[in-house]
């Protein structure tokens, strides 16, 4: 089965005059453990894609299964959009986008908290993350005290913490050089891996891309062909 | 995971710098509060505390304490012939300012009988009552004197004999009592140049209507001005005796005005006091709006700089609650800490203020109330801008 199958996907901005089509037909279907790169021009609609995907942005038509469950189809949800975002859907960003009054740990605790997570069995599976990602020593430092890398490591555990379906990853490397972009993409990829987690992982940067198992190109909202 | 206490935790010298800041304001606010309530208390503490059944003042005047009020001392005694009266006591009041020890002071002397007339000290601190009819005096520990000690005043001198702490003038200023001769002989006693120079202006007078010399000589010492001048006299009616009809007596036969203790007290609230409470009362208020825009406003921009975090949260499908919790919890420990603050603050410095300040749980409690009612609006906005952000604003985009 499926992590997530999407068919004939479309997102249009306005209307009239100021139509703009942001995605048009798109179809693609994951497999667990999956890594797709989605790659294309600034503009392309790359962005839009993954938050069509996760519903933060509901599409204009098309059908969106995610784990077997059909979560959108042509203008019904009838899914809680937000439960599923926080059990099964983790989230990587271009910038970490860790909250800053939380600790990296508490920034791991918290997507747990948020589905019920806590006490002890919280600790241990953020401590484990923390060390996996190797900022398990910089775990009760806040954001604004951590390198960019370490970051964006912390924001992969905080991903991870509720063991997700799905990562969606936006340009997790754009704000980093290429030795630390190469290191986070091989985590991504460890993570897929090891986890039967699929990614789809949006990026600018070819030499990324090494070893991801499917890249798609979109241009002007069109989905052409894996590589 | 309580996100509010996290958070105000990493940013806690700014929290409290804002509480204390806001504090400082709800410390004001419930010092103006203290400050008219005290203004209001000190205006009707005399009249409360000696609370005789009937005022007796010059006829349509609203004496003796809103408007000057003279009456002949001897009046009192028809006043206590009338029908229903038990007693009747001549009272005297006026302020000075005289030098004491050295050092120039305000207050007020009450000049009442002495021997169980009524007006006197109701509580005594410290000594004895007056028991003579002459130099002696009970004095408000707030003059800064002590038993045993001589107060010159015009050419006598006056042994404190007691001291009281339960009545000030409306003024705030204390109070000296005296025996009614005593307080007469001390308002209306002229030095001897002043006296020589209203004999010379009676004579010229006296000469102008053609009379003679010796005649005049006669005449003069009848025509100096009368000392024995009251402000008022204080009625305590008989037992089952109708004040009402008391008072239209006292009206109809002798022509003074009579008013109760509560209708003084209304006097002094409508009158002396009426532009000091409405000036005072319209700053409080001013004040309290003043403090819940600034609380409103701290608490919303509290709110407004986590909106990022917020969308994260909301990205990674945190629940409203979730949101709600924080901003409210916030806004709640923001205006509670700011208001035990301001309430600590005005409590340990109350004394330090020259003029009373009384504070009162009903305006505390209003205050906090309001307080309270800013904190929710300001948390209302906070929250409904939290709850409209758009989780994709985490993105950096829509």
């Amino acid at each position: 089965m499926e992590a997530l199958k999407i068919t004939g996907l479309s997102k249009i901005f306005g209307s009239g005059r100021l139509e703009v089509r942001a995605l048009e037909d798109v179809s693609m279907a994951i497999s667990p453990g999956d890594l797709v790169a989605l790659m294309g021009p600034s503009g392309s609609g790359k962005t839009t894609l993954l938050l069509c995907v996760s519903l933060i942005l509901e599409p204009t038509t098309g059908t969106v299964v995610f784990d077997g469950d059909t979560i959108y189809q042509d203008g019904w949800t009838g899914f809680d959009v937000r439960r599923l975002r926080r059990e099964k859907i983790g989230f990587i960003f271009q910038s970490a986008n860790l909250i800053p009054f939380l600790t990296a740990r508490e920034n791991v605790l918290f997507p747990q908290d948020l589905v019920g997570v806590k006490g002890e069995a919280a600790e241990n599976r953020s401590h484990e993350l923390l060390e996996y990602m190797e900022v398990a020593e910089r775990a009760d430092y806040l954001p604004a005290l951590l390198s960019g890398g370490e970051q964006q490591r912390v924001a992969i555990a905080r991903a991870l913490a509720n063991r997700p379906r799905l990562i969606l990853a936006d340009e997790p490397t754009a704000s980093l050089d290429t030795a630390r972009g190469k290191r986070v993409m091989d985590l991504l990829k460890k993570v897929a891996r090891e986890n039967q987690t699929a990614v789809i992982a949006v990026t600018h940067d070819a030499r990324m891309i090494e070893g991801f198992d499917y890249v798609y190109h979109l241009k002007d909202g069109k989905l052409n062909n894996n590589i | 995971m309580d996100l509010a206490v996290k958070d105000l935790k990493r940013h806690l010298g700014r929290f409290l710098t804002t509480v204390i800041g806001v504090g400082l304001l709800f410390g004001t606010v419930m010092a103006m509060n203290g400050v008219y309530r005290g203004v209001v208390f000190e205006g009707i503490s005399l009249i409360e505390a000696l609370n005789p059944d009937l005022w007796v003042v010059e006829r349509h005047r609203g004496g003796p304490f809103s408007e000057q009020s003279t009456l002949t001392e001897d009046f009192h005694y028809s006043v206590a012939a009338v029908p229903g009266v038990a007693q009747a006591s001549p009272f005297i009041t006026y302020p000075v300012e005289r030098e004491i020890f050295g050092r120039s002071r305000r207050f007020t002397i009450i000049g009442y009988d002495v021997f169980g007339g009524l007006g006197g000290p109701t509580r005594l601190t410290a000594g004895r009552g007056i028991n003579r009819a002459h130099y002696e005096a009970v004095a408000h520990k707030k003059l800064g004197v002590s038993l045993g000690e001589k107060l010159p005043l015009n050419h006598h001198q006056y042994t404190v004999v007691g001291l009281t702490d339960d009545i000030t003038s409306p003024d705030d200023e204390p109070v000296l009592f005296l025996s009614l001769p005593d307080a007469q002989e001390v308002l209306f006693q002229r030095d001897n140049e002043t006296v020589r120079n209203q004999r010379e202006r009676l004579r010229r007078s006296l000469a102008r209507n053609s009379v003679n010399s010796q005649e005049a000589a006669r005449l003069l010492p009848a025509l100096q001005s009368d000392t024995h001048t009251i402000n008022a006299v204080l009625v305590k009616l008989a037992p089952g005796a109708d004040g009402q009809k008391v008072a239209r007596h006292i009206e109809d036969w002798l022509y003074f005005s009579v008013y109760t203790s509560g209708e003084e007290i209304d006097l002094m609230l409508r009158g002396r006091l009426a532009k000091a409470r409405v000036q005072l009362l319209t700053f409080r208020i001013i004040l309290l709006i003043v403090s819940m825009v600034i609380l409103t406003l701290v608490i919303y921009t509290f709110t407004m700089e986590k909106i990022r975090s917020i969308a994260i949260m909301k990205l990674m499908g945190a629940a409203n609650w979730v949101i709600v919790r924080l901003v409210l919890e916030q806004s709640l420990l923001l205006t509670l800490s700011s208001f035990i603050i301001g309430w600590l603050i005005i409590h340990n410095t109350q004394d330090l203020f020259p003029r009373k300040i009384f504070l009162t749980p009903l305006d505390e409690a209003i205050t906090f109330g309001l307080a309270l009612l800013g904190g929710l609006i300001a948390s209302g906005l906070g929250i409904w801008q939290a709850l409209k952000t758009q989780p994709a604003l985490a993105l950096g985009g829509h």
